[in-house]
Protein backbone atom coordinates (compact mmCIF):
# COMPACT_ATOMS: atom_id res chain seq x y z
CA UNK A 1 0.00 0.00 0.00
CA UNK A 2 2.88 2.21 1.10
CA UNK A 3 4.57 1.66 -2.36
CA UNK A 4 8.04 1.73 -0.88
CA UNK A 5 9.22 -1.42 0.29
CA UNK A 6 10.63 -2.35 3.50
CA UNK A 7 14.35 -2.46 2.19
CA UNK A 8 13.59 1.05 0.26
CA UNK A 9 11.81 2.57 3.81
CA UNK A 10 14.99 1.00 5.55
CA UNK A 11 18.08 2.43 3.13
CA UNK A 12 15.95 5.74 4.19
CA UNK A 13 15.98 5.31 7.98
CA UNK A 14 19.66 4.79 7.72
CA UNK A 15 19.76 8.13 5.65
CA UNK A 16 17.42 9.96 8.12
CA UNK A 17 19.95 8.23 10.97
CA UNK A 18 22.98 9.81 9.72
CA UNK A 19 21.27 13.26 8.64
CA UNK A 20 19.83 13.81 12.26
CA UNK A 21 22.88 12.35 14.18
CA UNK A 22 25.14 14.89 12.46
CA UNK A 23 22.41 17.35 12.99
CA UNK A 24 22.40 16.08 17.00
CA UNK A 25 26.00 17.06 16.88
CA UNK A 26 25.87 20.62 15.38
CA UNK A 27 23.30 21.27 18.02
CA UNK A 28 25.29 19.62 20.70
CA UNK A 29 28.36 22.35 20.04
CA UNK A 30 25.69 25.27 19.37
CA UNK A 31 23.95 24.52 23.42
CA UNK A 32 27.10 23.01 24.92
CA UNK A 33 24.69 19.66 25.86
CA UNK A 34 24.69 16.30 24.81
CA UNK A 35 22.09 15.02 22.49
CA UNK A 36 20.56 11.93 22.56
CA UNK A 37 18.95 11.39 18.75
CA UNK A 38 16.27 8.04 18.67
CA UNK A 39 16.43 5.77 15.71
CA UNK A 40 14.38 7.93 13.00
CA UNK A 41 11.23 6.38 11.64
CA UNK A 42 10.56 6.10 7.56
CA UNK A 43 7.42 6.55 6.91
CA UNK A 44 5.28 6.01 3.72
CA UNK A 45 1.52 6.95 4.55
CA UNK A 46 -1.47 8.12 3.16
CA UNK A 47 -1.93 11.72 3.33
CA UNK A 48 -4.32 11.91 6.37
CA UNK A 49 -2.31 9.33 8.17
CA UNK A 50 0.93 11.17 7.59
CA UNK A 51 -1.09 14.23 9.55
CA UNK A 52 -1.99 12.61 12.28
CA UNK A 53 1.20 10.20 12.74
CA UNK A 54 3.51 13.94 13.56
CA UNK A 55 1.10 14.92 16.32
CA UNK A 56 -2.60 16.20 17.50
CA UNK A 57 -2.94 18.80 14.81
CA UNK A 58 -5.03 20.95 16.62
CA UNK A 59 -2.07 21.78 18.92
CA UNK A 60 -0.52 25.53 18.88
CA UNK A 61 3.31 24.82 18.32
CA UNK A 62 6.04 26.43 16.49
CA UNK A 63 7.53 25.29 13.31
CA UNK A 64 10.61 25.94 11.38
CA UNK A 65 10.21 25.19 7.76
CA UNK A 66 13.23 25.23 5.25
CA UNK A 67 12.87 24.31 1.75
CA UNK A 68 15.39 22.16 0.49
CA UNK A 69 16.59 23.05 -3.38
CA UNK A 70 19.41 21.00 -5.52
CA UNK A 71 18.69 17.56 -7.05
CA UNK A 72 16.08 16.82 -4.72
CA UNK A 73 13.32 18.86 -3.63
CA UNK A 74 12.33 18.35 0.09
CA UNK A 75 11.31 20.53 2.96
CA UNK A 76 12.55 20.72 6.48
CA UNK A 77 10.27 20.73 8.86
CA UNK A 78 11.08 21.23 12.51
CA UNK A 79 8.57 21.18 15.15
CA UNK A 80 8.82 22.37 18.75
CA UNK A 81 5.70 22.79 21.74
CA UNK A 82 5.77 25.86 23.69
CA UNK A 83 8.15 24.39 26.75
CA UNK A 84 10.54 22.39 24.30
CA UNK A 85 10.85 25.90 22.86
CA UNK A 86 11.29 28.17 26.24
CA UNK A 87 13.91 25.30 27.25
CA UNK A 88 16.12 25.51 23.54
CA UNK A 89 15.66 29.65 23.78
CA UNK A 90 16.48 29.40 27.68
CA UNK A 91 19.70 27.39 26.84
CA UNK A 92 21.04 29.69 24.07
CA UNK A 93 19.87 32.90 26.98
CA UNK A 94 16.80 34.26 24.83
CA UNK A 95 13.47 34.59 25.67
CA UNK A 96 11.22 32.54 23.05
CA UNK A 97 8.79 35.56 22.47
CA UNK A 98 11.08 38.20 21.71
CA UNK A 99 13.03 38.99 18.88
CA UNK A 100 16.00 37.63 20.20
CA UNK A 101 13.91 34.37 20.87
CA UNK A 102 13.23 34.53 16.84
CA UNK A 103 16.65 34.97 16.51
CA UNK A 104 17.75 31.80 18.12
CA UNK A 105 14.98 29.66 16.62
CA UNK A 106 16.00 30.78 13.12
CA UNK A 107 19.66 30.19 14.00
CA UNK A 108 19.07 26.40 15.36
CA UNK A 109 17.03 25.94 12.01
CA UNK A 110 19.73 26.80 9.91
CA UNK A 111 22.52 24.97 11.30
CA UNK A 112 20.30 21.59 11.93
CA UNK A 113 18.75 21.76 8.63
CA UNK A 114 22.55 22.64 6.77
CA UNK A 115 23.97 19.59 8.90
CA UNK A 116 21.25 17.28 8.15
CA UNK A 117 20.52 17.86 4.26
CA UNK A 118 25.01 17.82 3.71
CA UNK A 119 25.06 14.73 5.21
CA UNK A 120 22.44 13.06 2.79
CA UNK A 121 24.16 14.57 0.38
CA UNK A 122 27.72 13.48 1.54
CA UNK A 123 25.79 9.83 1.72
CA UNK A 124 24.31 9.69 -1.48
CA UNK A 125 26.54 12.12 -4.25
CA UNK A 126 23.86 14.21 -4.37
CA UNK A 127 23.76 18.30 -4.41
CA UNK A 128 21.24 19.27 -1.61
CA UNK A 129 21.42 22.74 -0.09
CA UNK A 130 18.65 24.58 2.01
CA UNK A 131 17.56 27.63 0.62
CA UNK A 132 19.58 30.17 1.43
CA UNK A 133 17.21 32.14 2.96
CA UNK A 134 15.90 32.76 6.81
CA UNK A 135 13.50 30.04 7.84
CA UNK A 136 9.97 30.39 7.78
CA UNK A 137 9.01 30.64 11.95
CA UNK A 138 5.31 29.71 12.42
CA UNK A 139 3.07 29.37 15.66
CA UNK A 140 -0.15 27.93 14.55
CA UNK A 141 -1.94 24.20 15.26
CA UNK A 142 0.52 21.60 13.98
CA UNK A 143 -1.48 20.30 11.62
CA UNK A 144 -2.21 23.40 9.64
CA UNK A 145 1.63 23.69 9.56
CA UNK A 146 2.50 19.89 8.79
CA UNK A 147 -0.42 19.43 6.04
CA UNK A 148 1.03 23.12 4.55
CA UNK A 149 4.45 21.69 4.31
CA UNK A 150 3.15 17.88 2.63
CA UNK A 151 0.27 20.03 0.23
CA UNK A 152 3.56 21.32 -2.63
CA UNK A 153 5.95 18.30 -1.43
CA UNK A 154 3.46 15.79 -2.04
CA UNK A 155 1.69 17.10 -5.04
CA UNK A 156 -0.91 14.81 -5.99
CA UNK A 157 0.60 11.48 -5.16
CA UNK A 158 -1.40 9.46 -2.54
CA UNK A 159 1.46 8.68 -0.20
CA UNK A 160 3.83 10.88 1.59
CA UNK A 161 7.03 10.01 2.88
CA UNK A 162 8.31 11.16 6.17
CA UNK A 163 11.63 10.40 7.98
CA UNK A 164 11.20 11.50 11.17
CA UNK A 165 13.62 11.96 14.24
CA UNK A 166 13.28 12.61 18.02
CA UNK A 167 16.08 15.18 19.49
CA UNK A 168 16.29 15.26 23.06
CA UNK A 169 18.31 17.70 24.89
CA UNK A 170 20.45 15.10 27.54
CA UNK A 171 19.72 16.45 31.51
CA UNK A 172 16.38 18.44 30.60
CA UNK A 173 12.86 17.94 29.22
CA UNK A 174 12.94 18.79 26.45
CA UNK A 175 12.83 17.68 23.01
CA UNK A 176 11.30 18.15 19.59
CA UNK A 177 10.79 16.64 16.27
CA UNK A 178 12.44 16.89 12.94
CA UNK A 179 11.41 15.97 9.47
CA UNK A 180 12.02 15.83 6.13
CA UNK A 181 9.56 15.84 3.68
CA UNK A 182 11.26 15.19 -0.08
CA UNK A 183 8.99 15.59 -3.06
CA UNK A 184 8.20 11.58 -5.27
CA UNK A 185 10.75 12.62 -7.47
CA UNK A 186 13.18 13.11 -4.81
CA UNK A 187 12.53 10.04 -2.57
CA UNK A 188 13.15 7.80 -6.18
CA UNK A 189 16.28 10.30 -6.61
CA UNK A 190 17.62 8.89 -2.99
CA UNK A 191 16.50 5.59 -3.77
CA UNK A 192 18.63 5.40 -6.99
CA UNK A 193 21.88 6.67 -5.23
CA UNK A 194 20.99 4.38 -2.03
CA UNK A 195 21.10 1.46 -4.44
CA UNK A 196 17.70 0.36 -4.00
CA UNK A 197 15.93 1.82 -6.94
CA UNK A 198 12.32 0.45 -7.68
CA UNK B 1 -13.39 14.50 11.62
CA UNK B 2 -12.79 15.43 7.90
CA UNK B 3 -9.18 14.96 7.30
CA UNK B 4 -6.65 16.31 4.46
CA UNK B 5 -8.29 15.02 0.97
CA UNK B 6 -11.70 13.59 2.69
CA UNK B 7 -14.75 14.50 2.35
CA UNK B 8 -17.74 13.60 4.72
CA UNK B 9 -21.84 14.14 4.30
CA UNK B 10 -24.37 13.89 7.06
CA UNK B 11 -28.43 13.84 7.72
CA UNK B 12 -27.96 13.65 11.66
CA UNK B 13 -29.05 16.53 13.37
CA UNK B 14 -26.20 16.03 16.33
CA UNK B 15 -23.80 15.51 13.92
CA UNK B 16 -20.72 17.73 13.75
CA UNK B 17 -18.02 17.87 10.92
CA UNK B 18 -14.45 19.30 11.19
CA UNK B 19 -11.53 19.93 9.71
CA UNK B 20 -9.08 20.63 12.68
CA UNK B 21 -5.85 22.91 11.47
CA UNK B 22 -6.63 24.02 8.29
CA UNK B 23 -3.50 25.79 6.53
CA UNK B 24 -3.12 26.46 3.09
CA UNK B 25 -5.96 23.76 2.62
CA UNK B 26 -9.49 24.60 1.99
CA UNK B 27 -12.14 23.85 4.21
CA UNK B 28 -15.86 23.49 2.16
CA UNK B 29 -18.65 23.97 3.76
CA UNK B 30 -22.36 22.95 2.07
CA UNK B 31 -25.54 23.11 3.56
CA UNK B 32 -28.97 22.52 2.54
CA UNK B 33 -31.03 23.54 5.07
CA UNK B 34 -34.92 22.53 3.58
CA UNK B 35 -32.84 18.67 3.62
CA UNK B 36 -30.99 18.81 6.65
CA UNK B 37 -28.16 17.53 5.03
CA UNK B 38 -24.32 18.92 5.65
CA UNK B 39 -20.82 18.37 3.58
CA UNK B 40 -17.48 18.84 4.64
CA UNK B 41 -14.48 18.71 2.22
CA UNK B 42 -11.08 19.64 3.15
CA UNK B 43 -9.08 20.40 -0.37
CA UNK B 44 -5.22 20.39 -0.39
CA UNK B 45 -4.40 21.23 -4.16
CA UNK B 46 -6.08 23.08 -6.73
CA UNK B 47 -6.21 20.83 -9.30
CA UNK B 48 -6.20 17.13 -9.47
CA UNK B 49 -2.51 16.12 -12.02
CA UNK B 50 -2.63 12.83 -12.55
CA UNK B 51 -6.12 10.68 -11.68
CA UNK B 52 -6.18 10.68 -8.47
CA UNK B 53 -8.65 7.97 -6.24
CA UNK B 54 -9.01 10.48 -3.46
CA UNK B 55 -11.44 12.98 -5.43
CA UNK B 56 -11.52 15.05 -2.15
CA UNK B 57 -7.71 16.62 -2.32
CA UNK B 58 -8.46 18.65 -5.28
CA UNK B 59 -10.50 21.73 -5.85
CA UNK B 60 -11.72 20.35 -9.19
CA UNK B 61 -12.56 17.28 -8.46
CA UNK B 62 -13.59 17.59 -4.62
CA UNK B 63 -16.26 20.13 -5.61
CA UNK B 64 -18.40 18.02 -7.60
CA UNK B 65 -17.86 15.08 -5.54
CA UNK B 66 -19.20 16.65 -2.46
CA UNK B 67 -22.06 18.21 -4.38
CA UNK B 68 -22.83 14.49 -5.66
CA UNK B 69 -22.88 13.43 -2.10
CA UNK B 70 -24.70 15.65 -0.55
CA UNK B 71 -27.55 15.14 -3.67
CA UNK B 72 -27.24 11.62 -2.85
CA UNK B 73 -28.56 12.60 0.22
CA UNK B 74 -31.51 14.51 -1.00
CA UNK B 75 -29.92 17.92 -1.04
CA UNK B 76 -30.87 20.18 -4.05
CA UNK B 77 -28.29 21.89 -6.04
CA UNK B 78 -29.75 25.50 -5.74
CA UNK B 79 -30.48 25.17 -1.67
CA UNK B 80 -26.99 24.74 -1.08
CA UNK B 81 -25.03 27.19 0.84
CA UNK B 82 -21.03 27.24 0.43
CA UNK B 83 -18.49 28.21 3.54
CA UNK B 84 -15.03 28.66 3.01
CA UNK B 85 -12.30 28.56 5.31
CA UNK B 86 -8.63 28.06 4.99
CA UNK B 87 -6.59 28.82 2.19
CA UNK B 88 -4.05 30.77 4.45
CA UNK B 89 -0.41 32.05 3.19
CA UNK B 90 0.99 29.80 5.75
CA UNK B 91 5.07 29.13 4.12
CA UNK B 92 6.99 32.37 2.96
CA UNK B 93 5.65 35.14 0.59
CA UNK B 94 2.51 35.34 -2.27
CA UNK B 95 3.18 33.96 -5.48
CA UNK B 96 6.48 31.68 -3.77
CA UNK B 97 5.51 27.72 -5.52
CA UNK B 98 5.05 26.40 -1.76
CA UNK B 99 1.98 29.25 -1.40
CA UNK B 100 -0.86 26.93 -2.34
CA UNK B 101 -3.41 28.76 0.41
CA UNK B 102 -4.97 31.45 -2.56
CA UNK B 103 -4.80 28.97 -5.08
CA UNK B 104 -6.80 26.53 -3.60
CA UNK B 105 -9.18 29.09 -2.74
CA UNK B 106 -9.24 30.59 -6.28
CA UNK B 107 -9.57 26.67 -7.33
CA UNK B 108 -12.63 26.63 -4.94
CA UNK B 109 -14.29 29.17 -5.45
CA UNK B 110 -14.53 28.83 -9.36
CA UNK B 111 -15.59 25.28 -9.48
CA UNK B 112 -18.55 26.42 -7.09
CA UNK B 113 -19.21 28.80 -10.27
CA UNK B 114 -19.29 26.58 -12.29
CA UNK B 115 -21.64 24.36 -10.37
CA UNK B 116 -24.26 27.02 -9.37
CA UNK B 117 -23.33 26.78 -5.79
CA UNK B 118 -23.75 30.63 -4.27
CA UNK B 119 -20.98 31.48 -1.51
CA UNK B 120 -22.28 32.84 1.56
CA UNK B 121 -19.61 33.48 3.61
CA UNK B 122 -16.15 32.61 3.46
CA UNK B 123 -13.20 33.50 6.06
CA UNK B 124 -10.17 33.12 4.06
CA UNK B 125 -6.32 33.87 3.54
CA UNK B 126 -3.93 35.86 5.83
CA UNK B 127 -1.55 33.74 7.67
CA UNK B 128 -3.04 32.02 10.21
CA UNK B 129 -4.25 28.35 10.82
CA UNK B 130 -7.67 27.50 11.24
CA UNK B 131 -10.31 25.06 12.48
CA UNK B 132 -13.60 24.62 11.04
CA UNK B 133 -16.81 22.86 12.36
CA UNK B 134 -20.25 22.29 11.24
CA UNK B 135 -22.89 21.45 13.24
CA UNK B 136 -25.36 19.63 10.84
CA UNK B 137 -28.77 20.50 12.83
CA UNK B 138 -28.83 24.08 12.61
CA UNK B 139 -26.53 24.10 9.75
CA UNK B 140 -24.01 26.54 11.65
CA UNK B 141 -20.47 26.92 10.82
CA UNK B 142 -17.68 28.00 13.43
CA UNK B 143 -14.33 29.26 12.83
CA UNK B 144 -11.09 28.69 15.25
CA UNK B 145 -8.17 30.75 14.34
CA UNK B 146 -4.43 28.76 15.99
CA UNK B 147 -4.41 30.85 19.41
CA UNK B 148 -7.71 32.39 19.08
CA UNK B 149 -11.40 31.87 20.17
CA UNK B 150 -14.57 30.31 18.56
CA UNK B 151 -16.59 32.50 16.74
CA UNK B 152 -19.43 31.94 14.65
CA UNK B 153 -19.29 32.64 10.73
CA UNK B 154 -22.83 31.21 9.56
CA UNK B 155 -25.73 32.01 9.49
CA UNK B 156 -24.39 35.45 9.94
CA UNK B 157 -25.08 37.56 13.25
CA UNK B 158 -28.36 39.42 12.53
CA UNK B 159 -27.26 42.57 12.05
CA UNK B 160 -25.46 41.66 9.42
CA UNK B 161 -28.03 39.41 7.73
CA UNK B 162 -28.78 41.67 5.20
CA UNK B 163 -25.46 42.48 3.64
CA UNK B 164 -24.61 38.39 3.79
CA UNK B 165 -27.59 37.70 2.23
Amino acid sequence: MSGYTDLQLDALRELANIGSCTAGTALSGMIGRAIDVSVPQALALPLPDAVDAVGDPGQDVTGIVLPVIGDVEAIVLMLFDAADEACLCGLLGAEPAGELGRSAMSEIGNILSASYVRAFGAMTGLELEPEPEPPILLHDMRGAIVASALAPTSGGAGVALLLDSDLRIEGEHCNFTFLLLPTAAGVDELLLRLGVAG
Amino acid sequence: MVRMGELATSTDPGAVLAAIGLGSCVGLALIDRGAGVAGLAHIMLPADTGGSVQPGKFADTGVPALIERMAARGALRVRLEAVLVGGAQMLGAAGNRLDVGARNEAATRSALTRAGVRIVAAETGGTTGRTVRVRVGPGEVSVKEAGGAVTALWPAAPAQMGVAA
